[in-house]
């Protein structure tokens, strides 16, 4: 079902309407785009399928966050790939933009590491997923956008087991007055999210500008992100992280190697504390596991390429989808499913109380009570 | 440019080639399959010519001049325009990248694509009736917005009827369709300030009877950008005589006070940014002045509760200050 709603037939997508009393809010999921919206999962009731539904409640944003809420959707409704999550609807519910997607079964990457998998996917499981992603990706390239958010929380997985892009909040046209961009120079206007993802040219903000390649390097990043884990860079200051991308010290995916590895780099750098960025956030017995497993050449080759310092010694996405870290995809028995498969699902039996959106209605009138209740004489 | 295999087509070739193939997908024979790849198939060609690709450059201006020549004596625009609906997925994007580039072209300060839009209005009035189909309204937006920035192509669309249908296509029920085609009718009527005046000017009672309804539409998105946009043009130095005429109706007066105390703050707050120009009035009109001397009391009080917690926003707070003031002495005016 996902890949027929989410998929090239999207006309199929039709049969979602844009009134709000088609939805029935059924369980609260999560939140999303820093705290601006809330995620639930709904019944549409008119053809009684299971969606989900992401709210913004836009009454106490600045005109820019709405702004920004108003383009992701406008921007994601001219998308149409299997590997991007689309907008089936879209309307306004009470003080709310809503929007309507198929429901993503395991989540988005970040949930999945969190909760199942704290030491890391399995390296077949991030081929897969990369398969995907690249896929996803190359299109939105080839449309004129910079993604500029690729990470794991953007990455979500349908119970199918594919691998769909969102968060296109963040991205950038790269086609501006009639011309094809080589280089862009705009700065994402909120970036602090992202910022163990971006990459060094984009966060230097000088006269070379970047260009889709950087989300190449922030695929890079996500790599480490899925094998590790926990994402490069975490509990690193924003500046000495900086530095780093800049100097050219690329993290890495950590496997029995890893002690090499960082020997390696502290004896190439004085600093003590900047070693390696990912092993800071890591405890001892996760170490111990790390250790004892292994990644194969081409995964670890495939991770470096997309963490080249200069932009364009990195592969394309179409360069990328075509690396011998993809052929283990053909040879596995497994699929994503499979790997997946003691991770509960979600769905039907999610559904708690409908209450949630009524409880946000009644604190908002709350608030202004003390305005309305005055009568004007007219 | 090795995208197509062989040898690259002449201007005059892709122009042809895509021509026949919309003309194919029009009359919807059996080879509408074939009509469609074609279709696509020569508007990326044209699409790489105009914008280049990351890897190739756009082609030499002689080229592009070429292109647009054949565009225009093919009439291949409006015919694109008019099939965009029978056009696929990614050749509407492609038919909107196309129409923007050919758009800005210049020869020195004239824009021969605008002279040759003026005299095919068609090709504007079939865009903004795009707006009546979810599956172009989007595409339709885009260049309408580019088609906007042009006074000549601005002026020929609102003094169109088929301008008043944007009261309509702002308040649709799918939010995209509806932000969008406010997009563009903000862009119109704000871009060219004496050309926009002049209209608001004219048609003063049509506009703002159709205005009234976005103001107490049942969408709340439609409320809070149509308040906005009132505040804005009122604001706008060039629609003097409008705001004038705007603020000396008492009705007005009335629909402002309540939306100060509507649910949504975010509404209450552009509502202040209206009503303050009632009350900055120096020459009130005397229903005006009845009506706010009738709640001054209240005025006062509700304006002294109102969003205090603004309190690092000076502007406003500067603001409030002066109202509350201006509606204390109006009394002693009164009283005199």
């Amino acid at each position: 079902m996902y890949s027929r709603v989410a998929g090239e037939e999207g006309k199929s997508s039709i049969m979602y309407d844009s009134s709000p009393n088609s939805y029935h809010g059924m369980a609260h999921l999560g939140t999303c785009c820093s705290g601006t919206g809330t995620i639930h999962l709904a019944l549409h009731k008119p053809t009684d399928t299971m969606v989900v539904v992401k709210k913004f409640y836009i009454d106490d944003r600045t005109p820019e966050d709405y702004n920004l809420v108003e383009r992701e959707i406008i921007v994601t409704r001219q998308l149409q790939h299997p590997n991007v999550l689309p907008y089936l609807a879209t309307f306004v519910s009470g003080h709310s933009v809503c929007v309507v997607s198929p429901p993503m079964g395991f989540g988005s990457c970040q949930d999945l590491i969190e909760e199942h998998f704290p030491v890391g996917l399995p390296e077949v499981a991030v081929a897969f997923i990369l398969k995907d992603v690249l896929q996803g990706l190359e299109y939105i390239h080839k449309r004129g956008f910079v993604h500029r958010a690729i990470k794991a929380s953007h990455i979500l997985i349908s119970s199918m087991g594919q691998a769909c892009l969102s968060g296109m909040r963040y991205a950038c046209e790269i086609v501006k007055n009639g011309r094809w961009q080589k280089n862009i120079y705009c700065f994402p206007s909120s970036t602090a999210n992202n910022l163990k993802w971006l990459s060094p040219e984009l966060l230097l903000q000088d006269l070379h500008g970047y260009n889709e390649k950087s989300d190449i390097y922030s695929l890079g990043i996500t790599i480490c992100e899925l094998a590790n884990g926990v994402a490069p860079f975490t509990g690193v200051p924003a500046t000495l992280m900086l530095t780093e991308k800049v100097r050219g010290r690329a993290p890495h995916i950590i496997d029995c190697k890893l002690p090499k590895h960082a020997e390696h780099e502290n004896t190439n750098d004085g600093d003590a504390g900047s070693s390696n960025s990912t092993l800071a956030a890591i405890g001892e017995s996760i170490l111990e596991h790390f250790s004892s497993r292994k990644f194969s050449e081409s995964f670890h080759s495939i991770t470096v390429q997309c963490l080249h310092r200069d932009p364009s010694n990195r592969p394309s996405t179409s360069q990328l989808s075509s690396h011998p870290f993809f052929k283990q995809c053909r040879k596995s028995d497994e699929t994503v499913v499979d790997i997946f498969k003691s991770v509960p699902k979600i769905g039907r039996r999610d559904v708690d109380s409908a209450g949630d959106y009524g409880v946000a209605m009644s604190a908002e009138q709350l608030a202004n009570l003390d305005l309305q209740s005055c009568h004007w004489d007219f | 440019m090795p995208l197509f295999g062989k040898s690259q087509k002449s201007p005059a070739e892709v122009v042809k080639a895509l021509k026949e193939a919309v003309n194919a997908l029009e009359r919807g024979d059996k080879k509408v399959e074939k009509a469609q790849e074609d279709v696509s198939k020569n508007l990326v060609h044209i699409k790489n010519m105009l914008y280049g690709t990351a890897e190739s450059e756009p082609q030499a201006d002689i080229v592009v001049a070429q292109l647009a020549q054949e565009l225009y004596n093919s009439n291949l625009l409006l015919l694109l325009v008019q099939n965009l609906g029978r056009i696929d997925f990614e050749g509407k994007k492609d038919v909107a990248q196309v129409f923007n580039n050919i758009l800005r072209r210049q020869i020195g300060t004239r824009s021969p694509t605008v002279e040759y839009i003026c005299t095919k209005p068609e090709i504007l009035f079939t865009l903004m009736s795009g707006y009546e189909h979810q599956d172009i309204a989007l595409n339709c937006g885009t260049m309408l917005r580019e088609c906007a920035r042009y006074e000549a192509l601005a002026k020929i669309m609102i003094y169109s009827d088929d301008f008043y249908n944007f009261f309509r296509y702002v308040e649709v029920s799918t939010f995209d369709i509806a932000s969008d085609a406010f997009s563009t009718f903000k862009e119109l009527l704000t871009r060219h300030k004496i050309l926009s005046a002049e209209f608001l000017e004219v048609n003063y009672d049509k506009v703002f009877s159709h205005y009234q309804r976005l103001l107490n539409s049942e969408n709340y998105v439609t409320r809070r950008q149509s308040l906005k946009l009132l505040g804005e043009l009122l604001l706008d130095r060039h629609n003097f005589s409008v705001m004038t005429r705007y603020i000396s109706n008492p009705d007005n007066l009335k629909l402002m006070m309540n939306m100060l105390k509507e649910k949504s703050r975010n509404i209450q707050f552009e509502a202040f940014h209206v009503f303050k120009v009632f009350v900055a009035n120096p020459n009130k009109p005397k229903p005006i002045l009845d009506i706010l001397l009738r709640n001054q009391e209240k005025l006062i009080e509700f304006l002294t509760r109102f969003h205090t917690d603004r309190s690092e926003d000076e502007q406003f707070n500067d603001e409030k200050a002066y109202l509350i003031k201006q509606i204390k002495e109006l009394k002693s005016v009164h009283e005199n």
